[in-house]
């Protein structure tokens, strides 16, 4: 009897709740926000290491959504479900990662088709960047989407950026939806806008750049020598008039976008040593620039690891081109030594002249001394 | 001569031409030196301009351009004025190095060291002065170049343009340095001038110095004024005088060879002071 009254019990309960779990279903198909309001809510990530034992590994997930600032945010008109798939389930276990490629329910007013990042997706894929494109043979630490579109979460600055309350009335003179006239607004704006400025450009870039170790995984050379340019001085006192990465190496310019970023080995690079004197042309730039400005080796090389020029992967090499890059690494390594050259002159130069000069200074002052010691002893 | 005070007498070291070469070369300096070492900075001088820092950089650029131009016209002047008017002859004869000058070197750093009761009566130039004088020359040969090349950068290979700035930072270092460690001490420091030589403001000697580091004019100038010169001799600037210290230098070390002293030479001098 007893059995069958846990088990009526039991049937009872489960009957109770179960509309209250539909309500949680329910609420995981539409309402993110029913979780994702709270300010508390975070976790840390797991590292391969040892999570528990290394707090100083782990990195921090916030993965509180503030309703106004989201709505604020390049991405505010499309749900969360649009871009994070699979997510049905609490915990979300097993989502795969966001695909910036996917279409999203947004539609592309220019075709009114389904709007989608894919064409940059493909183009960045054969950059050198991508996984097609890239001559590395270890593409497992390439950079994707995220690594350089690391957007700040909220852009609650826009309100300021803009402030074009005003423009905003022209609009609005004809389009009904202030909503809409201000997000278009916006778009517009930010793209005509510079995302970054150059010295978060050479900071983003470095970031991969300037680790030795990342570098010579996929057998490059880590840049080391663009701070010693003067590009790379001017830019350090907020300069935006000279060329930061980019503007060498993808220049839009000339028809180049950094999703289609290339080798500068690679013919139809404008880093390559037979275009860069249309680079350097550019308007803004060393427009007068004559012929030889853009020739001889590289414009930045690392320092240290000039030797590591040389060496290639890529199976695509052809004679010429292996050729090619034997010159260029002799020229570098020469263009190098005469540089160090004159440095060490200078350097033994400085020594001497005011080693030189100090010595004799103290060997003056020791004479004063000893005059002013002999005219006392005088005096008594 | 001058008497400035009632018991000191003075004597007329600079020209007002050369107290205005020097100043404007003086202040074209400083500015090149502050806005040239601005682009090496460190970061955290940088930052210190905020959000100011874009206008800087441009005017850091254009100031250092200006003083540059200013220092090149003044030193293009300097070489006609050296070349064509009395006193620049007068000036740049008694800036060439002579024999003299070594000995000066030697008997001075034994003087220094104690081994002297004296120092040695100098000319109106002596060689550190020199040294620094034609430093000037060399030094501002380079960065000039350098410095044009640096201008008119679109029309040199890149390559160039690198080693045109390792010379210009490298010369510019060592002048700096030079300036710093040579020049600032021997007119602020020097304990015969301490706090400031106001030479180069009044352009007066007064007779103590005049003594004590240019003896040998001194006392080329006291024979003139009492008028016991043995053969009206000037003051300075007297070209038969450098070739005379070549000639006897020469003669001097033509005996040596022989084996005997030479008639009028160093070891005269040697004598006179001892």
């Amino acid at each position: 009897m007893s059995v069958y009254l846990t088990m009526i019990l039991r049937t009872a309960t489960l009957l109770f709740l179960l509309p209250f779990s539909i309500s949680i279903m329910a609420e995981v198909e539409g309402n993110c926000e029913l979780c994702h309001k709270f300010p508390g809510i975070g976790r840390y990530t797991q590292t391969e290491s040892d999570p528990a034992k290394d707090p100083a590994h782990r990195e921090k997930f916030i993965l509180y959504i503030d309703d106004e600032l989201y709505d604020a945010s390049y991405h505010g008109k499309i749900h969360c479900k649009g871009c994070h798939i699979g997510v049905d389930k609490i915990p979300h276990t097993d989502v795969p990662k966001v695909d910036c490629a996917t279409d999203c329910h947004i539609r592309d007013p220019s075709v009114d088709k389904a709007f989608s990042h894919k064409k940059i997706v493909d183009d960045f894929r054969k950059s050198v960047h991508g996984v097609d494109g890239s001559r590395s043979e270890d593409k497992s630490g390439l950079p994707v989407c995220k690594d350089c579109h690391t957007n700040k979460t909220y852009h609650i600055d826009i309100e300021a950026r803009v402030g074009t309350e005003d423009f905003l009335k022209v609009c609005n003179e004809c389009h009904q939806s202030e909503a809409w006239t201000k997000r278009f607004f916006e778009h517009m704006l930010y793209r005509s806008l510079k995302r970054r400025t150059s010295r978060e450009v050479i900071k983003l870039c470095s970031r991969c750049h300037m680790d030795a170790e990342l570098m010579a995984k996929h057998n490059l050379d880590y840049v080391a020598g663009f701070k010693e340019t003067f590009h790379a001085k001017a830019i350090s006192y907020g300069d935006e008039d000279v060329a930061n990465c980019l503007n060498c190496h993808a220049p839009y310019q000339l028809g180049f976008s950094p999703h289609r970023i290339k080798s500068a080995r690679d013919e139809s690079s404008p880093t390559h040593s037979e275009n860069k004197i249309e680079t350097c042309r550019q308007a803004g730039c060393h427009m007068k620039a004559q012929l030889k400005f853009g020739a001889g080796s590289r414009v930045h090389p690392s320092p240290g690891k000039i030797q590591l020029v040389g060496r290639t992967t890529t199976t695509k090499t052809t004679t010429a081109s292996r050729e090619a890059e034997k010159k260029l690494l002799a020229d570098t390594l020469f263009e190098a030594k005469v540089i160090g050259w004159i440095i060490l002159f200078y350097k033994v130069l400085i020594a001497c002249v005011i080693s030189g000069f100090i010595l004799h200074r103290s060997l003056d002052i020791y004479a004063a001394r000893r005059e002013k010691r002999i005219m006392r002893s005088l005096m008594k | 001569m001058n008497s400035h005070a009632e018991n000191t007498r003075y004597f007329v070291r600079l020209t007002p031409s050369q107290r205005l070469q020097h100043i404007i070369l003086v202040v074209s300096t400083s500015l090149l030196i502050i806005t040239g070492y601005m682009v090496q900075a460190e970061a955290f001088v940088i930052q210190s301009f905020g959000n100011y820092g874009d206008t800087v950089f441009w005017l850091r650029g254009w100031i250092h351009r200006i003083a540059g131009a200013t220092a090149t016209a003044i030193c293009v002047y300097h070489i006609f004025y050296v070349l064509v008017s009395k006193e620049g002859q007068s000036w740049f004869i008694d800036m060439i190095p002579r024999p003299r000058d070594l000995l000066d070197v030697w008997q001075n750093i034994s003087y220094m060291l104690g081994f002297r009761e004296r120092r040695p009566k100098m000319d109106r130039f002596f060689y550190l002065e020199k040294l620094e004088y034609w430093s000037v020359w060399f030094g501002m040969t380079i960065v000039i170049v350098t410095g044009i090349m640096l201008w008119t950068e679109f029309y040199w290979p890149e390559f160039f343009l690198r080693i045109a700035s390792a010379f210009h930072l490298g010369e510019a270092t060592l002048a700096t340095l030079a300036i710093i460690v040579g020049h600032v001490y021997a007119v602020h420091y020097n304990a015969h001038v301490y706090p400031m030589n106001t030479t180069f403001i009044d352009g007066m000697i007064s007779e103590h110095l005049m003594k004590e580091e240019h003896g040998m004019q001194y006392e080329r100038e006291l024979a003139i004024m009492n008028g016991t010169a043995e053969q009206a001799p000037t003051p300075h600037g007297e070209l038969a005088r450098l070739i005379d210290d070549y000639r006897n230098c020469i003669t001097y070390l033509l005996a040596r060879m022989k084996g005997k002293p030479g008639p009028d030479t160093e070891e005269t001098r040697v004598d006179d002071d001892a």
